[in-house]
Protein backbone atom coordinates (compact mmCIF):
# COMPACT_ATOMS: atom_id res chain seq x y z
CA UNK A 1 0.00 0.00 0.00
CA UNK A 2 1.27 3.46 -0.96
CA UNK A 3 1.22 5.41 2.32
CA UNK A 4 3.37 8.30 1.14
CA UNK A 5 1.94 8.87 -2.30
CA UNK A 6 5.20 7.95 -3.99
CA UNK A 7 3.26 6.92 -7.10
CA UNK A 8 2.97 10.63 -7.98
CA UNK A 9 6.39 10.20 -9.56
CA UNK A 10 5.02 7.92 -12.26
CA UNK A 11 4.82 9.06 -15.88
CA UNK A 12 1.57 10.72 -16.84
CA UNK A 13 -0.16 11.91 -19.96
CA UNK A 14 -1.14 15.60 -19.94
CA UNK A 15 -3.58 16.25 -22.80
CA UNK A 16 -4.13 19.64 -24.38
CA UNK A 17 -5.90 22.19 -22.15
CA UNK A 18 -5.79 19.91 -19.12
CA UNK A 19 -4.46 20.94 -15.75
CA UNK A 20 -2.86 18.60 -13.23
CA UNK A 21 -2.03 19.34 -9.63
CA UNK A 22 0.73 17.59 -7.71
CA UNK A 23 0.21 18.13 -4.04
CA UNK A 24 3.27 17.47 -1.87
CA UNK A 25 3.56 17.78 1.93
CA UNK A 26 4.67 21.41 1.82
CA UNK A 27 4.09 22.61 -1.76
CA UNK A 28 1.62 22.25 -4.61
CA UNK A 29 2.48 22.38 -8.28
CA UNK A 30 -0.04 22.96 -11.08
CA UNK A 31 0.88 22.12 -14.67
CA UNK A 32 -1.30 22.98 -17.62
CA UNK A 33 -0.59 22.34 -21.28
CA UNK A 34 -1.89 24.89 -23.78
CA UNK A 35 -0.75 24.38 -27.39
CA UNK A 36 3.06 24.49 -27.23
CA UNK A 37 3.15 26.19 -23.84
CA UNK A 38 3.44 24.65 -20.41
CA UNK A 39 1.91 26.80 -17.69
CA UNK A 40 3.37 26.13 -14.26
CA UNK A 41 2.44 27.42 -10.83
CA UNK A 42 4.12 26.51 -7.55
CA UNK A 43 2.64 27.57 -4.23
CA UNK A 44 3.43 26.57 -0.64
CA UNK A 45 0.84 24.57 1.27
CA UNK A 46 -0.73 26.40 4.17
CA UNK A 47 -0.45 23.30 6.39
CA UNK A 48 1.86 20.34 5.96
CA UNK A 49 0.15 17.43 4.18
CA UNK A 50 0.70 13.83 5.17
CA UNK A 51 1.01 12.33 1.73
CA UNK A 52 1.57 13.39 -1.85
CA UNK A 53 -1.27 13.25 -4.36
CA UNK A 54 -1.82 13.96 -8.03
CA UNK A 55 -5.19 15.02 -9.39
CA UNK A 56 -6.77 16.57 -12.44
CA UNK A 57 -8.10 20.08 -11.85
CA UNK A 58 -10.87 21.73 -13.83
CA UNK A 59 -9.53 24.81 -15.63
CA UNK A 60 -12.09 26.95 -13.87
CA UNK A 61 -10.75 25.73 -10.53
CA UNK A 62 -7.08 26.41 -11.11
CA UNK A 63 -5.65 29.16 -8.87
CA UNK A 64 -5.69 32.70 -10.17
CA UNK A 65 -2.22 34.05 -9.62
CA UNK A 66 0.31 36.32 -11.25
CA UNK A 67 3.00 33.77 -10.49
CA UNK A 68 2.16 31.39 -13.33
CA UNK A 69 5.25 30.77 -15.42
CA UNK A 70 5.17 29.78 -19.08
CA UNK A 71 7.59 27.43 -20.80
CA UNK A 72 7.61 26.94 -24.54
CA UNK A 73 8.14 23.35 -25.63
CA UNK A 74 6.53 21.48 -28.48
CA UNK A 75 6.60 18.13 -26.67
CA UNK A 76 3.38 16.51 -25.65
CA UNK A 77 2.07 13.11 -24.68
CA UNK A 78 3.65 11.20 -21.83
CA UNK A 79 5.46 13.38 -19.32
CA UNK A 80 7.77 12.16 -16.61
CA UNK A 81 7.89 13.91 -13.25
CA UNK A 82 11.10 13.07 -11.47
CA UNK A 83 12.54 13.77 -8.02
CA UNK A 84 15.92 15.44 -8.58
CA UNK A 85 18.27 16.53 -5.84
CA UNK A 86 18.99 20.25 -5.28
CA UNK A 87 21.26 22.06 -7.71
CA UNK A 88 23.90 22.98 -5.13
CA UNK A 89 25.64 21.08 -2.33
CA UNK A 90 23.59 20.72 0.84
CA UNK A 91 25.15 21.56 4.21
CA UNK A 92 23.61 19.45 6.95
CA UNK A 93 23.51 21.05 10.38
CA UNK A 94 22.69 18.38 12.96
CA UNK A 95 20.23 19.46 15.63
CA UNK A 96 22.53 18.10 18.34
CA UNK A 97 26.26 17.77 18.64
CA UNK A 98 27.68 14.33 17.99
CA UNK A 99 31.28 13.21 18.26
CA UNK A 100 32.70 10.17 16.50
CA UNK A 101 35.69 8.86 18.40
CA UNK A 102 38.94 7.88 16.64
CA UNK A 103 38.86 4.52 14.89
CA UNK A 104 35.07 4.32 15.02
CA UNK A 105 32.58 4.25 12.16
CA UNK A 106 28.85 4.84 12.02
CA UNK A 107 25.98 5.12 9.56
CA UNK A 108 23.46 7.97 9.39
CA UNK A 109 20.31 8.32 7.33
CA UNK A 110 19.64 11.81 6.05
CA UNK A 111 16.36 13.00 4.60
CA UNK A 112 17.19 15.37 1.74
CA UNK A 113 14.36 17.41 0.15
CA UNK A 114 14.00 16.77 -3.57
CA UNK A 115 13.01 19.10 -6.42
CA UNK A 116 10.22 18.42 -8.87
CA UNK A 117 11.39 18.06 -12.46
CA UNK A 118 9.00 17.68 -15.36
CA UNK A 119 10.46 16.29 -18.55
CA UNK A 120 9.23 14.64 -21.69
CA UNK A 121 9.40 10.89 -21.62
CA UNK A 122 11.54 10.92 -24.75
CA UNK A 123 13.63 9.48 -26.17
CA UNK A 124 15.60 11.60 -25.58
CA UNK A 125 13.92 13.13 -22.52
CA UNK A 126 13.84 16.93 -22.48
CA UNK A 127 13.60 18.93 -19.27
CA UNK A 128 10.76 21.42 -19.06
CA UNK A 129 11.36 22.83 -15.56
CA UNK A 130 12.76 22.17 -12.06
CA UNK A 131 10.97 23.38 -8.95
CA UNK A 132 12.05 23.06 -5.28
CA UNK A 133 9.49 21.34 -3.06
CA UNK A 134 10.82 22.65 0.24
CA UNK A 135 12.50 25.96 0.99
CA UNK A 136 16.11 25.55 2.06
CA UNK A 137 18.22 28.32 3.50
CA UNK A 138 21.24 29.72 1.69
CA UNK A 139 24.52 29.04 3.38
CA UNK A 140 28.24 29.22 2.77
CA UNK A 141 30.64 26.35 3.31
CA UNK A 142 34.34 27.06 3.66
CA UNK A 143 36.26 30.28 3.97
CA UNK A 144 34.95 33.53 2.44
CA UNK A 145 37.36 33.40 -0.50
CA UNK A 146 37.42 29.78 -1.65
CA UNK A 147 34.24 28.33 -0.14
CA UNK A 148 31.06 27.56 -2.02
CA UNK A 149 27.44 28.60 -1.95
CA UNK A 150 25.24 25.79 -0.65
CA UNK A 151 21.74 25.03 0.57
CA UNK A 152 21.44 24.69 4.34
CA UNK A 153 19.39 22.01 6.04
CA UNK A 154 18.95 21.69 9.79
CA UNK A 155 18.03 18.08 10.50
CA UNK A 156 18.55 15.15 12.77
CA UNK A 157 21.22 12.56 12.02
CA UNK A 158 19.17 9.36 12.24
CA UNK A 159 20.97 6.20 13.32
CA UNK A 160 18.02 4.01 12.48
CA UNK A 161 16.02 3.94 9.28
CA UNK A 162 12.81 3.47 11.27
CA UNK A 163 13.06 6.96 12.70
CA UNK A 164 13.32 8.59 9.26
CA UNK A 165 9.93 9.86 8.09
CA UNK A 166 8.69 8.36 4.86
CA UNK A 167 7.76 11.14 2.46
CA UNK A 168 7.45 11.47 -1.29
CA UNK A 169 9.39 14.74 -1.28
CA UNK A 170 12.48 13.54 0.59
CA UNK A 171 15.18 11.11 -0.49
CA UNK A 172 17.03 9.09 2.12
CA UNK A 173 20.81 9.27 1.85
CA UNK A 174 22.69 6.51 3.69
CA UNK A 175 25.90 8.11 4.94
CA UNK A 176 28.60 5.89 6.40
CA UNK A 177 31.36 7.79 8.18
CA UNK A 178 34.67 6.37 9.28
CA UNK A 179 36.99 8.28 11.57
CA UNK A 180 40.40 7.14 10.38
CA UNK A 181 42.26 9.81 12.36
CA UNK A 182 43.58 10.22 15.86
CA UNK A 183 41.27 13.11 16.69
CA UNK A 184 37.60 13.29 17.66
CA UNK A 185 35.28 14.03 14.77
CA UNK A 186 32.64 16.53 15.86
CA UNK A 187 29.68 16.90 13.54
CA UNK A 188 28.80 20.57 13.34
CA UNK A 189 28.31 20.78 9.59
CA UNK A 190 28.44 18.16 6.85
CA UNK A 191 28.57 19.21 3.21
CA UNK A 192 26.97 16.69 0.86
CA UNK A 193 27.54 17.22 -2.85
CA UNK A 194 24.08 16.09 -3.84
CA UNK A 195 24.61 17.11 -7.45
CA UNK A 196 26.70 13.91 -7.76
CA UNK A 197 23.91 11.65 -6.46
CA UNK A 198 21.12 9.87 -8.32
CA UNK A 199 17.65 9.23 -6.92
CA UNK A 200 16.02 5.80 -6.79
CA UNK A 201 12.36 5.00 -6.16
CA UNK A 202 11.31 2.26 -3.78
CA UNK A 203 7.89 1.17 -2.53
CA UNK A 204 7.60 3.81 0.21
CA UNK A 205 10.74 5.90 -0.04
CA UNK A 206 13.07 7.68 -2.37
CA UNK A 207 16.76 6.85 -1.99
CA UNK A 208 20.06 8.31 -3.10
CA UNK A 209 23.34 6.49 -3.67
CA UNK A 210 25.10 5.51 -0.47
CA UNK A 211 28.05 7.61 0.60
CA UNK A 212 31.13 6.32 2.36
CA UNK A 213 33.20 9.07 3.93
CA UNK A 214 36.64 8.55 5.41
CA UNK A 215 37.84 11.29 7.75
CA UNK A 216 41.64 11.40 7.87
CA UNK A 217 42.11 14.36 10.19
CA UNK A 218 41.27 18.06 10.44
CA UNK A 219 44.17 19.10 8.24
CA UNK A 220 43.61 16.38 5.68
CA UNK A 221 41.11 16.25 2.84
CA UNK A 222 38.25 13.82 3.24
CA UNK A 223 37.79 10.85 0.93
CA UNK A 224 34.26 10.27 -0.31
CA UNK A 225 33.09 7.18 -2.12
CA UNK A 226 29.78 7.27 -3.95
CA UNK A 227 28.30 3.83 -4.45
CA UNK A 228 27.44 3.23 -8.09
CA UNK A 229 24.58 0.85 -7.29
CA UNK A 230 21.31 1.68 -5.51
CA UNK A 231 21.46 1.19 -1.73
CA UNK A 232 20.84 -2.40 -0.71
CA UNK A 233 18.38 -1.44 2.03
CA UNK A 234 15.41 -2.03 -0.28
CA UNK A 235 15.03 -4.48 -3.15
CA UNK A 236 14.04 -3.65 -6.73
CA UNK A 237 14.81 0.04 -6.61
CA UNK A 238 14.11 1.89 -9.83
CA UNK A 239 16.22 4.80 -11.08
CA UNK A 240 14.04 7.90 -10.74
CA UNK A 241 16.54 10.62 -11.67
CA UNK A 242 20.12 10.66 -12.82
CA UNK A 243 22.69 12.72 -10.92
CA UNK A 244 22.98 16.28 -12.21
CA UNK A 245 26.75 15.81 -12.44
CA UNK A 246 27.80 12.17 -12.29
CA UNK A 247 31.02 11.88 -10.25
CA UNK A 248 33.99 9.57 -10.38
CA UNK A 249 33.96 6.72 -7.83
CA UNK A 250 36.35 8.31 -5.36
CA UNK A 251 36.18 11.93 -4.62
CA UNK A 252 38.39 14.03 -2.39
CA UNK A 253 36.75 17.05 -0.89
CA UNK A 254 36.36 19.09 2.21
CA UNK A 255 33.26 17.70 3.85
CA UNK A 256 33.30 18.56 7.52
CA UNK A 257 33.15 22.04 8.93
CA UNK A 258 34.17 21.67 12.53
CA UNK A 259 35.36 25.12 13.46
CA UNK A 260 33.61 28.34 12.78
CA UNK A 261 35.73 30.25 10.31
CA UNK A 262 33.78 33.46 10.67
CA UNK A 263 34.36 34.54 14.21
CA UNK A 264 35.70 37.85 13.05
CA UNK A 265 33.63 40.97 13.33
CA UNK B 1 40.87 64.44 -61.60
CA UNK B 2 40.84 60.75 -62.47
CA UNK B 3 42.72 61.48 -65.68
CA UNK B 4 45.36 63.34 -63.68
CA UNK B 5 45.79 60.32 -61.42
CA UNK B 6 46.15 57.98 -64.44
CA UNK B 7 48.76 60.27 -65.97
CA UNK B 8 50.64 60.41 -62.71
CA UNK B 9 50.50 56.62 -62.42
CA UNK B 10 51.89 56.19 -65.97
CA UNK B 11 54.74 58.58 -65.18
CA UNK B 12 55.99 56.31 -62.34
CA UNK B 13 58.98 54.14 -63.09
CA UNK B 14 58.79 50.34 -62.90
CA UNK B 15 61.09 50.36 -59.89
CA UNK B 16 58.84 52.70 -57.94
CA UNK B 17 55.78 50.70 -58.89
CA UNK B 18 57.41 47.45 -57.75
CA UNK B 19 58.44 49.02 -54.46
CA UNK B 20 54.95 50.39 -53.91
CA UNK B 21 53.42 47.02 -54.63
CA UNK B 22 55.78 45.31 -52.19
CA UNK B 23 54.99 47.88 -49.50
CA UNK B 24 51.25 47.39 -50.04
CA UNK B 25 51.60 43.59 -49.86
CA UNK B 26 53.73 43.89 -46.70
CA UNK B 27 51.16 46.15 -45.03
CA UNK B 28 48.12 44.09 -46.00
CA UNK B 29 49.67 40.69 -45.33
CA UNK B 30 51.36 41.85 -42.13
CA UNK B 31 48.25 43.37 -40.62
CA UNK B 32 46.06 40.43 -41.66
CA UNK B 33 48.61 37.97 -40.31
CA UNK B 34 48.86 39.67 -36.91
CA UNK B 35 45.08 40.07 -36.65
CA UNK B 36 44.76 36.38 -37.42
CA UNK B 37 47.43 35.54 -34.85
CA UNK B 38 45.60 37.61 -32.21
CA UNK B 39 42.29 35.92 -33.01
CA UNK B 40 43.78 32.40 -32.92
CA UNK B 41 45.57 33.14 -29.65
CA UNK B 42 42.38 34.42 -28.05
CA UNK B 43 40.05 31.76 -29.36
CA UNK B 44 42.15 28.64 -29.06
CA UNK B 45 45.35 29.12 -27.06
CA UNK B 46 43.87 31.33 -24.30
CA UNK B 47 40.35 29.89 -24.33
CA UNK B 48 40.42 29.28 -20.57
CA UNK B 49 42.15 32.53 -19.64
CA UNK B 50 40.33 35.45 -18.12
CA UNK B 51 38.80 38.13 -20.29
CA UNK B 52 41.44 40.57 -19.12
CA UNK B 53 44.40 38.35 -20.05
CA UNK B 54 42.92 37.70 -23.47
CA UNK B 55 42.49 41.41 -24.03
CA UNK B 56 46.08 42.15 -22.97
CA UNK B 57 47.39 39.38 -25.27
CA UNK B 58 45.35 40.70 -28.20
CA UNK B 59 46.62 44.23 -27.71
CA UNK B 60 50.24 43.08 -27.25
CA UNK B 61 50.10 41.09 -30.51
CA UNK B 62 48.34 43.86 -32.42
CA UNK B 63 50.68 46.66 -31.27
CA UNK B 64 53.83 44.54 -31.77
CA UNK B 65 52.57 43.57 -35.22
CA UNK B 66 51.97 47.21 -36.09
CA UNK B 67 55.53 48.16 -35.08
CA UNK B 68 57.04 45.22 -37.01
CA UNK B 69 55.05 46.05 -40.15
CA UNK B 70 56.11 49.70 -39.85
CA UNK B 71 59.77 48.69 -39.55
CA UNK B 72 59.43 46.35 -42.53
CA UNK B 73 57.83 49.10 -44.63
CA UNK B 74 60.53 51.59 -43.68
CA UNK B 75 63.19 49.00 -44.58
CA UNK B 76 61.45 48.42 -47.92
CA UNK B 77 61.47 52.14 -48.64
CA UNK B 78 65.19 52.25 -47.96
CA UNK B 79 65.02 54.25 -44.76
CA UNK B 80 68.10 53.51 -42.65
CA UNK B 81 66.85 52.41 -39.27
CA UNK B 82 70.04 53.31 -37.40
CA UNK B 83 69.76 56.93 -38.50
CA UNK B 84 66.09 56.86 -37.74
CA UNK B 85 66.68 55.49 -34.27
CA UNK B 86 69.31 58.20 -33.65
CA UNK B 87 66.87 60.85 -34.73
CA UNK B 88 64.19 59.15 -32.69
CA UNK B 89 66.40 59.50 -29.62
CA UNK B 90 66.54 63.26 -30.00
CA UNK B 91 62.88 63.48 -30.87
CA UNK B 92 62.15 61.13 -27.99
CA UNK B 93 63.64 63.50 -25.45
CA UNK B 94 61.50 66.33 -26.77
CA UNK B 95 58.39 64.17 -26.91
CA UNK B 96 59.19 62.71 -23.50
CA UNK B 97 59.12 66.12 -21.89
CA UNK B 98 55.86 66.88 -23.62
CA UNK B 99 54.18 63.61 -22.74
CA UNK B 100 55.18 62.93 -19.18
CA UNK B 101 51.59 62.26 -18.15
CA UNK B 102 51.02 59.77 -20.94
CA UNK B 103 54.21 57.90 -20.13
CA UNK B 104 53.28 57.88 -16.48
CA UNK B 105 49.88 56.45 -17.41
CA UNK B 106 51.47 53.75 -19.56
CA UNK B 107 53.84 52.69 -16.79
CA UNK B 108 50.98 52.74 -14.29
CA UNK B 109 48.95 50.63 -16.72
CA UNK B 110 51.74 48.05 -16.88
CA UNK B 111 51.83 47.93 -13.07
CA UNK B 112 48.05 47.50 -12.96
CA UNK B 113 48.15 44.70 -15.51
CA UNK B 114 50.84 42.86 -13.57
CA UNK B 115 49.37 43.48 -10.09
CA UNK B 116 45.80 42.59 -11.16
CA UNK B 117 43.83 44.38 -8.42
CA UNK B 118 40.72 43.96 -10.60
CA UNK B 119 39.60 42.34 -13.83
CA UNK B 120 37.10 43.12 -16.55
CA UNK B 121 33.57 42.66 -15.18
CA UNK B 122 34.51 43.51 -11.57
CA UNK B 123 32.63 46.24 -9.76
CA UNK B 124 35.06 48.81 -8.33
CA UNK B 125 34.72 51.97 -6.29
CA UNK B 126 37.28 54.71 -6.75
CA UNK B 127 36.71 58.12 -5.22
CA UNK B 128 33.02 58.80 -5.65
CA UNK B 129 32.62 56.59 -8.71
CA UNK B 130 31.32 53.02 -8.64
CA UNK B 131 30.88 50.92 -11.75
CA UNK B 132 31.67 47.82 -13.77
CA UNK B 133 35.05 47.65 -15.52
CA UNK B 134 34.65 47.55 -19.28
CA UNK B 135 38.30 47.59 -20.34
CA UNK B 136 41.79 47.97 -18.92
CA UNK B 137 44.03 49.77 -21.37
CA UNK B 138 47.56 51.12 -21.35
CA UNK B 139 46.51 54.69 -20.61
CA UNK B 140 43.27 54.31 -18.68
CA UNK B 141 40.50 52.03 -17.52
CA UNK B 142 36.93 52.45 -18.68
CA UNK B 143 34.02 51.76 -16.39
CA UNK B 144 30.27 51.83 -16.79
CA UNK B 145 28.44 53.24 -13.79
CA UNK B 146 25.14 51.75 -12.59
CA UNK B 147 23.23 54.68 -14.05
CA UNK B 148 24.84 53.81 -17.41
CA UNK B 149 27.47 56.48 -17.72
CA UNK B 150 30.88 55.97 -19.26
CA UNK B 151 33.80 56.98 -17.06
CA UNK B 152 37.45 57.00 -18.12
CA UNK B 153 39.96 56.97 -15.28
CA UNK B 154 43.68 57.51 -16.05
CA UNK B 155 45.88 54.68 -14.81
CA UNK B 156 48.11 57.11 -12.93
CA UNK B 157 45.17 58.19 -10.79
CA UNK B 158 44.18 54.59 -10.04
CA UNK B 159 47.68 53.69 -8.94
CA UNK B 160 47.80 56.59 -6.48
CA UNK B 161 44.22 56.21 -5.16
CA UNK B 162 42.43 53.77 -2.90
CA UNK B 163 40.46 51.35 -5.07
CA UNK B 164 37.79 49.07 -3.61
CA UNK B 165 37.03 45.92 -5.56
CA UNK B 166 33.43 45.26 -4.50
CA UNK B 167 33.00 41.89 -6.22
CA UNK B 168 36.43 40.33 -5.70
CA UNK B 169 35.18 37.77 -3.18
CA UNK B 170 32.11 35.56 -3.67
CA UNK B 171 30.29 36.68 -0.52
CA UNK B 172 29.96 40.03 1.22
CA UNK B 173 28.40 41.50 4.32
CA UNK B 174 25.77 44.21 4.18
CA UNK B 175 25.66 46.39 7.29
CA UNK B 176 22.52 48.26 8.25
CA UNK B 177 23.07 50.81 11.02
CA UNK B 178 20.05 52.25 12.81
CA UNK B 179 18.94 53.35 16.27
CA UNK B 180 16.13 52.11 18.48
CA UNK B 181 14.45 54.22 21.09
CA UNK B 182 15.69 54.11 24.69
CA UNK B 183 13.39 52.00 26.80
CA UNK B 184 13.15 49.11 24.31
CA UNK B 185 13.73 45.56 25.50
CA UNK B 186 17.13 44.98 23.92
CA UNK B 187 16.99 41.22 24.34
CA UNK B 188 13.74 41.26 22.39
CA UNK B 189 15.31 43.47 19.69
CA UNK B 190 18.20 40.99 19.43
CA UNK B 191 15.82 38.03 19.06
CA UNK B 192 13.65 39.78 16.47
CA UNK B 193 16.65 40.78 14.32
CA UNK B 194 17.94 37.20 14.48
CA UNK B 195 14.56 35.94 13.32
CA UNK B 196 14.42 38.50 10.49
CA UNK B 197 17.83 37.33 9.24
CA UNK B 198 16.82 33.67 9.53
CA UNK B 199 13.68 33.93 7.41
CA UNK B 200 15.06 36.25 4.73
CA UNK B 201 15.65 34.10 1.63
CA UNK B 202 18.69 36.09 0.42
CA UNK B 203 20.61 36.21 3.68
CA UNK B 204 23.15 33.44 4.31
CA UNK B 205 22.72 31.62 7.60
CA UNK B 206 26.44 30.87 7.65
CA UNK B 207 28.50 33.05 8.28
CA UNK B 208 26.12 34.10 11.01
CA UNK B 209 24.65 37.59 10.92
CA UNK B 210 26.34 40.23 13.06
CA UNK B 211 23.99 41.97 15.51
CA UNK B 212 25.81 44.46 17.68
CA UNK B 213 24.73 47.28 19.96
CA UNK B 214 27.43 49.76 19.04
CA UNK B 215 26.80 53.01 20.92
CA UNK B 216 24.58 55.06 23.22
CA UNK B 217 23.54 57.91 20.97
CA UNK B 218 21.73 61.16 21.66
CA UNK B 219 18.30 59.81 20.75
CA UNK B 220 18.66 56.04 21.06
CA UNK B 221 20.84 52.98 21.01
CA UNK B 222 22.74 52.35 17.78
CA UNK B 223 22.65 48.85 16.32
CA UNK B 224 24.75 47.31 13.60
CA UNK B 225 22.87 44.59 11.72
CA UNK B 226 25.24 42.80 9.32
CA UNK B 227 24.00 40.14 6.90
CA UNK B 228 26.15 37.96 4.68
CA UNK B 229 25.03 37.36 1.12
CA UNK B 230 26.22 36.02 -2.23
CA UNK B 231 27.60 38.95 -4.23
CA UNK B 232 24.91 38.66 -6.91
CA UNK B 233 22.10 39.09 -4.37
CA UNK B 234 22.83 42.65 -3.26
CA UNK B 235 19.65 44.27 -4.57
CA UNK B 236 17.08 41.66 -3.53
CA UNK B 237 18.62 41.47 -0.06
CA UNK B 238 18.80 45.24 0.39
CA UNK B 239 15.20 45.78 -0.66
CA UNK B 240 13.75 42.85 1.25
CA UNK B 241 15.66 43.38 4.49
CA UNK B 242 14.66 47.06 4.75
CA UNK B 243 11.03 46.03 4.34
CA UNK B 244 11.40 43.13 6.77
CA UNK B 245 12.96 45.26 9.53
CA UNK B 246 10.39 48.04 9.16
CA UNK B 247 7.33 45.80 9.09
CA UNK B 248 8.51 43.42 11.80
CA UNK B 249 9.45 46.28 14.14
CA UNK B 250 5.98 47.74 13.61
CA UNK B 251 4.37 44.40 14.49
CA UNK B 252 6.59 43.92 17.56
CA UNK B 253 6.13 47.51 18.74
CA UNK B 254 9.85 48.27 18.55
CA UNK B 255 10.35 51.98 17.91
CA UNK B 256 13.15 53.48 15.84
CA UNK B 257 14.85 56.43 17.51
CA UNK B 258 14.13 59.88 16.14
CA UNK B 259 15.91 63.11 17.10
CA UNK B 260 14.10 64.46 20.16
CA UNK B 261 14.22 67.70 22.14
CA UNK B 262 12.62 68.13 25.56
CA UNK B 263 11.29 71.66 26.11
CA UNK B 264 10.64 72.62 29.75
CA UNK B 265 8.32 75.49 30.57
CA UNK B 266 9.60 78.39 32.73
CA UNK B 267 9.53 78.22 36.58
CA UNK B 268 6.05 78.83 38.13
CA UNK B 269 7.17 82.09 39.90
CA UNK B 270 7.78 83.82 36.60
CA UNK B 271 4.49 82.78 35.08
CA UNK B 272 1.84 85.39 34.51
CA UNK B 273 -0.86 85.25 37.23
CA UNK B 274 -4.06 83.53 36.14
CA UNK B 275 -6.80 85.86 35.01
CA UNK B 276 -9.60 86.41 37.50
CA UNK B 277 -13.02 85.54 36.27
CA UNK B 278 -15.59 88.27 36.30
CA UNK B 279 -18.14 87.79 39.08
CA UNK B 280 -21.52 86.87 37.83
CA UNK B 281 -24.73 87.22 39.77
Amino acid sequence: MDRTGISVWEAVDIPQRKCLQWRFPSRSIWVERVETEWHVLSLPEAARQHMATRMAVARSMKPRSTEWRHYLHRAGGQMRPSPVLPDRPVVIRPDRELTLLPGQSTIFYLGIPVWFRLSTKGPPPARIFDEPLEGLTRTWFGDPVTGELCWGLATRLHHSLDSVDTAADHAVCPLEIENDSETDLEFQKICIHVENLSVFRGRQRLWTNSLHVVFKGPDQVTQIEIAREPPGLEQNLELAAQARQPAAGWNIRKTFGMLKSFTDF
Amino acid sequence: MFQQFVNWFHSLSAEVLTKGLRVAITVVLGLVLFRLLAAVTQRYLMRKSTLQRRMVARKAITYSGFVLVLLAVLGELGVKLTALLGAAGIVGIAVGFASQTSVSNIISGLFLISEKPFAIGDVIRIGGTTGIIQSIDLLSIKIRTFDNMFVRIPNEKILSSEVTNVTRFPIRRMDLVFQVDYGQDLARVLAVLGEIARVNPWSLDEPEPVILFTEFKESGIEIQFGLWFAKTDFMPLKNSIMQDVTSRFAVEGIRFAHPRRTIRPDAPARRAPPRKRAATS
